[in-house]
């Protein structure tokens, strides 16, 4: 059995933990505009990038963009995957089928058809002016709200297929019980679906809420040069300002944020439905 | 509590029909059995009280007031689903305090009311437990003291001890009885098995398709049974096509005669004869001698089966096994036996 794994665990090893070993350590040298990268050990670049309040905001906001998009996802997701879940009839994979349906098409593609959508001279400001509703376009794009859309409609499948897989596993006469004994949908819901369905609510919103996070495309074409992201933000050090050193630091104060923020998240929502 | 009435109950689903005009009282205190095969519509009516199915036609009167259009959780049912459906995020004592819950019962008086139900179904000690660590049969009890601690004006049972072993059922089915009868529970319950139903039940519906075919005691469905279907599916019963010869008896579609009583039935008509296998003696013949061969000899213990040829016709006898020495107990098939039964205990009934 060992003899099996070991050739996957190898290449595991291979593409995932060198390289985050090797940007941990780039993480730590110095940025030299001459010579790209000084050999060092210190954490400049980390005290850096929590003191600069660029950084701190930039931060900030994917934080509260991710969080917002999960919570988003997870109420529109819900009564979706819901729905998903309890249907009965042969239609139930064409519409598992059309759920999934965005997830192919690329982030790029994707992010064009909303710029075509919201901008300026987009479909709905155009439509808008034309029904004599505005005078001037409604700003609707290049701002958070064109990213969290646009996140948003990347990212909820994701939301619904976890959700539904948890939903169908919760027997209908559990909730048939609960009607039989009084209980009013929303409050059967409240009772007996929601906390049965908490697997599916935690693994859902750490699913999305990492995708959200580590989000690129969306917010550097939705968001336009105003409105900056972690993972924009890291590309940019590494290619634009070839500042290896920061970038990787960057991507590491992503990463911790992330996991704090999921493992958090995770306690605080297991404490609240423990029993 | 209170009486259930079904009035022309209807179900259909696009041009299929579920259950189709069943009219039913079941009285304060008592217990009706709905009785059929899989796909009869005992289920579907079941779940039309419940309110979990809204009726194409016909109402639903629980003590007195139409509840046909009022959704389930305004109905005063207690519900014991097959699977049980406990609430397995919730402890027992939690369980079974929902429906109080709901009720706004105050705390101190759901704690005494949910030891109470408990203690009825001797769960007092593990109300701490969750359901998944109860057997079957405790999550069973679990359920019955979650429906009976509300004190709903209709119990439902639908087919509740389907999921328990054999040793189990007989158990909890004097269990339920006589919880029922304790408290005087209106209560409808939906079986497959005409055992469960003839055991417990008051009065049994036997339901074929979709419809009533008859409504009555244990006894009166099998003893007498008002169509063939009944006499089959109530107990074990040689149905016998053919038609009725005057005083003569009844001759079988295979040309035999079989004597019965069927003084009303006018010569010509067809119809089905119905004669139970216990009802029939059995006793050995000469080689030679007698109309009646048999068979197959089946041994079962307090009984022994046998399927005789009786001049073309077959037909299913059970006796008590004779003892060790007696001549019938060395019968085998191929062996000439000799039928006899009171003509009055073969029943002539319509055809199917």
């Amino acid at each position: 059995m060992a003899a099996l794994i070991l050739p996957a665990g190898l290449l595991v090893v291979l593409l995932m933990v060198a390289p985050m070993l090797l940007l941990a350590r780039i993480s730590l040298n110095q940025f030299s505009p001459t010579e790209m990268m000084v050999e060092a050990m210190s954490p400049e670049n980390y005290i850096r990038a929590v003191q600069d309040p660029y950084y701190r905001s930039v931060l900030l906001t994917t934080m509260v963009v991710a969080l917002g998009c999960t919570l988003l996802c997870l109420a529109l997701g819900f009564p979706t995957a819901y729905w998903l879940a309890r249907m009965q009839s042969r239609w139930k994979s064409i519409a598992t089928i059309l759920i999934l349906f965005p997830l192919l098409v690329g982030n790029v593609v994707r992010s064009a058809g909303w710029i075509a959508l919201l901008g300026n001279e987009g479909a709905i400001n155009a439509a808008l002016r034309g029904l004599h509703l505005i005078e001037a376009p409604l700003p609707l794009l290049y701002n958070a709200f064109a990213v969290v859309v646009g996140i948003v409609a990347v990212v909820l499948p994701y939301m619904i297929l976890t959700l539904s897989a948890v939903i169908e596993g919760i027997p209908r006469q559990t909730e048939e019980a609960a009607a039989n004994l009084g209980a009013r949908p929303l409050t059967a819901f409240r009772r007996v679906v929601l906390p049965l369905a908490i697997p599916g609510v935690a693994a859902g919103s750490v699913l999305v809420f990492i995708l959200c996070m580590n989000a690129y495309a969306t917010p550097v074409l939705l968001g336009g040069p105003q409105f900056k992201m972690m993972a924009p933000a890291v590309y940019d050090q590494f290619v634009r300002g070839n500042n290896w050193p920061f970038g990787a630091a960057l991507a590491f104060i992503l990463l911790f944020a992330t996991m704090v923020l999921t493992l958090v998240g995770s306690a605080l929502i297991g404490r609240r439905y423990r029993r | 509590m209170g009486d259930l009435v079904l009035e022309a109950l209807t179900k259909r689903y696009g041009g299929t029909v579920a259950v189709e005009d069943v009219d039913l009282e079941v009285r304060q205190g008592e217990m009706v059995a709905l009785l059929g095969p899989s796909g009869c519509g005992k289920t579907t009516t079941l779940r039309m009280v419940a309110g979990f199915i809204t009726p194409s036609a016909g109402h639903v009167r629980i003590a007195g007031q139409d509840v046909t259009r009022r959704p389930p959780y305004a109905r005063d049912t207690g519900m014991v689903f097959q699977s049980y459906a406990l609430f397995p995020h919730m402890s027992v004592a939690q369980n079974v305090a929902f429906g109080l819950e709901m009720r706004r019962v105050g705390r101190t008086e759901r704690e005494t009311r949910v030891m109470e139900a408990l203690r009825l179904v001797r769960l007092d000690h593990l109300a701490d437990r969750l359901p998944g660590q109860l057997s079957g049969g405790q999550q069973q009890r679990v359920a019955l003291a979650r429906a009976l601690v509300v004190n709903p004006a209709v119990f439902l049972l639908d087919e509740p001890l389907s999921n328990l072993d054999a040793k189990l059922r007989g158990e909890v089915r004097m269990e339920i009885r006589s919880l029922q009868q304790r408290l005087g529970l209106t209560t409808l319950i939906v079986t497959h098995d005409q055992e469960e139903a003839l055991t417990m039940a008051d009065r049994l519906v036997v339901m074929e398709r979709g419809r009533v075919r008859q409504v009555g005691t244990a006894e009166e469905l099998y003893e007498s049974p008002r169509d063939p279907f009944v006499a089959g599916f109530v107990g074990r019963c040689n149905l016998i096509e053919g038609q009725p010869e005057g005083t003569a008896g009844f001759r079988a579609r295979g040309g035999a005669l079989l004597p019965c009583t069927t003084a009303a039935a006018p010569v010509g008509t067809g119809g089905v004869l119905a004669l139970r296998p216990e009802r029939i003696a059995l006793a050995a013949a000469a080689p030679g001698e007698g109309a009646a061969r048999l068979e197959a000899v089946t041994y079962l213990g307090a009984q022994t089966e046998y399927v005789v040829d009786y001049a073309g016709t077959s037909l299913v006898v059970i006796r008590a096994t004779p003892p060790e020495g007696d001549p019938l107990r060395r019968l085998a098939p191929g062996d000439a036996v000799a039928l006899t039964w009171d003509p009055a205990a073969a029943r002539l009934l319509p055809a199917q």
